[in-house]
């Protein structure tokens, strides 16, 4: 759940007087779209995406003979001018939760990761946080398949379950129950490891749970 | 009628030597027995020819296997382990002997299939492979008979575009790992979608990784999907083959997906087999100048198993043209 184990560690970063043509290059040879910045300790300066650097250069509809003097002035500005300074950042043991209501209510793609002296030591982006959560639900993990079940509302519920899997001696790996919204039904999802996925169907039915599969064709 | 395809059956008897445990294990011996009577009951049994596997070498076995997953493999069944990893992995004493033996069937296919090409060769076999990693058995698999049949035909016969076409219920996920990286080889898969099916793998978006790419294609079905959908399927299974031009085309012929198989929740009819027989025998006319080697997987429901296999066969000999 923390941070420091999903980051990416010691990322690249620029020094402030470093220039927007370097940091460009940066971007596109690791193939990123965030550079913290950082001075020589290391300490967070600010933070640079790839859309403040796009919208600093001039537009390629712009008059040619113009296009070209702007361009060359963009390129040779230090990242300084251009930086969000003050910027958020995570520290190595906020949790998940931290970084997905940051990145949710400012709309951010990635905040730098900062020790106690303030270096930067890794950068966590929205991507870092869906293979987080990817990893924590199992999706996609090989061997398994994820079962949907209706919340009946049943207090012991996860229990029943838990027993109808051991009995049946299928292992399983994860057992969430999600509450329901305006839109969406109250629902269990267990994760389980075994080819015999419709033998466990049966099971959950014939405990009187609701098992959710698409509609079959007729 | 004398210019009637001979059908070429590679099988043992000692392939119901393979003990799942007996029980209620999906995976049991009484799999060949359905599908023998069936065969020699049937219409096509005048015209099947039967011819014994030889056991797969371990050189042969080591080109997708690790060594250590072969001495921990033998080394389970020699001390009385009841299942490997998984419970799904039952095995009895002779299950490392009866997989080598499995894997070997394919082998005994191609060397038939260069001497006389276009003959039509099913290999019914079991345990059954195609959810078999390098290192570890999955889904009742050990070793990856489809991809051991492909290497051999690589490396014995110089057939370096070798395609796997699989529509078993359930994605190969072993095959896939095999072939991912490679240009020179290609998987097709049609199978249910991996969020409602066993082994949560053959995503659509898995096309391949870096020399590979463009190499996998994964066809996943919505629970309930039948004939109609699989159908459709076929003109994008041609484009995908003029792109990869394969030399050898191997099937991984799964019957779990008929609609009263319990391992998975397609509606697949016995025609569809059918159909899907004269498919693969027009892609081995129009791609690979008739080579085509068809491997059992998967296919549970021993009530309809036999006619499933039957109606694949038919399809294979009797194209609708």
């Amino acid at each position: 759940m923390f941070i420091h184990d999903h980051m990416t560690p010691s990322p690249v970063t620029v020094t402030p007087e470093q220039t927007v043509a370097e940091a460009i290059d940066i971007l596109q040879r690791y193939n990123i779209r965030h550079l913290p910045v950082v001075d020589e300790q290391g300490v967070l300066q600010g933070i640079l995406s790839d859309r403040d650097l796009r919208s600093a250069r001039p537009s390629t509809v712009a008059q040619s003979k113009e296009r070209g003097t702007v361009e060359e002035k963009v390129n040779k500005t230090p990242v300084s001018v251009l930086m969000t300074r003050d910027c958020l950042f995570l520290v190595p043991h906020a949790t998940l939760d931290d970084a997905l209501l940051l990145f949710q209510s400012r709309k951010i793609g990635a905040l730098p990761v900062v020790n106690e002296e303030e270096k930067v030591v890794g950068v966590f982006t929205t991507a870092d946080l869906m293979n987080a959560y990817r990893d924590l639900f199992g999706l996609g993990a090989k061997g398994s398949v994820l079962v949907s079940i209706e919340d009946n509302q049943d207090p012991q519920a996860l229990s029943k379950l838990v027993r109808i899997m051991e009995e049946k001696q299928v292992q399983f790996t994860r057992l969430v129950r999600a509450e329901g919204t305006d839109k969406r039904r109250a629902m269990i999802y267990l994760r389980i490891n075994t080819y015999n996925v419709r033998s466990v169907h049966k099971a959950l039915e014939a405990d009187g749970f609701v098992v959710h599969v698409p509609q079959k064709t007729p | 009628m004398e210019n009637e395809p001979a059908i070429t059956l590679i099988t043992d008897p000692a392939f119901c030597r393979h003990d799942t445990g007996g029980g209620d294990h999906p995976e049991a011996p009484e799999r060949m027995q359905v599908i023998t009577d069936r065969l020699m009951q049937g219409h096509l049994a005048g015209r099947i020819r039967t011819f014994a596997p030889r056991p797969a070498t371990r050189a042969q076995l080591l080109t997708f296997h690790t060594e250590g997953w072969l001495f921990r493999f033998e080394e389970a069944v020699l001390s009385g382990r009841t299942y490997i990893d998984h419970p799904d992995n039952q095995v009895g004493y002779e299950s490392f002997d009866i997989a080598t033996l499995s894997a070997g069937a394919g082998l005994v296919g191609v060397d038939r299939i260069e001497r006389q090409p276009g003959t039509v060769v099913f290999c019914q076999t079991r345990p059954p492979g195609h959810h078999a990693e390098p290192n570890q058995p999955y889904g009742f698999c050990f070793f990856n008979n489809c991809v051991i049949a492909a290497r051999y035909w690589q490396q014995e016969y110089s057939r370096r575009r070798v395609c796997v076409f699989d529509f078993d219920a359930h994605h190969g996920n072993g095959i896939q790992t095999a072939f991912e990286q490679e240009a020179d080889t290609a998987y097709i898969s049609i199978h249910e979608h991996p969020s409602f099916s066993y082994p949560g793998t053959g995503w659509a978006e898995d096309k391949g990784v870096g020399p590979g790419k463009g190499t996998i294609l994964n066809l996943p079905l919505p629970p309930g999907a039948g004939a109609e959908q699989v159908l459709r399927l076929f003109p994008k299974i041609r484009n995908f083959l003029d792109t990869i031009r394969p030399d050898a085309l191997i099937v991984g012929a799964g019957f779990d997906a008929h609609r009263q198989d319990d391992m998975s929740g397609l509606a697949f009819t016995v025609d569809l087999y059918r159909r899907l027989g004269n498919f693969v025998t027009e892609l081995a006319r129009d791609y690979t100048q008739g080579r085509v080697l068809s491997i059992l997987e998967g296919g549970y429901f021993l009530e309809k198993l036999g006619v499933c296999v039957e109606a694949y066969l038919s399809g294979l000999v009797e194209t609708d043209e």
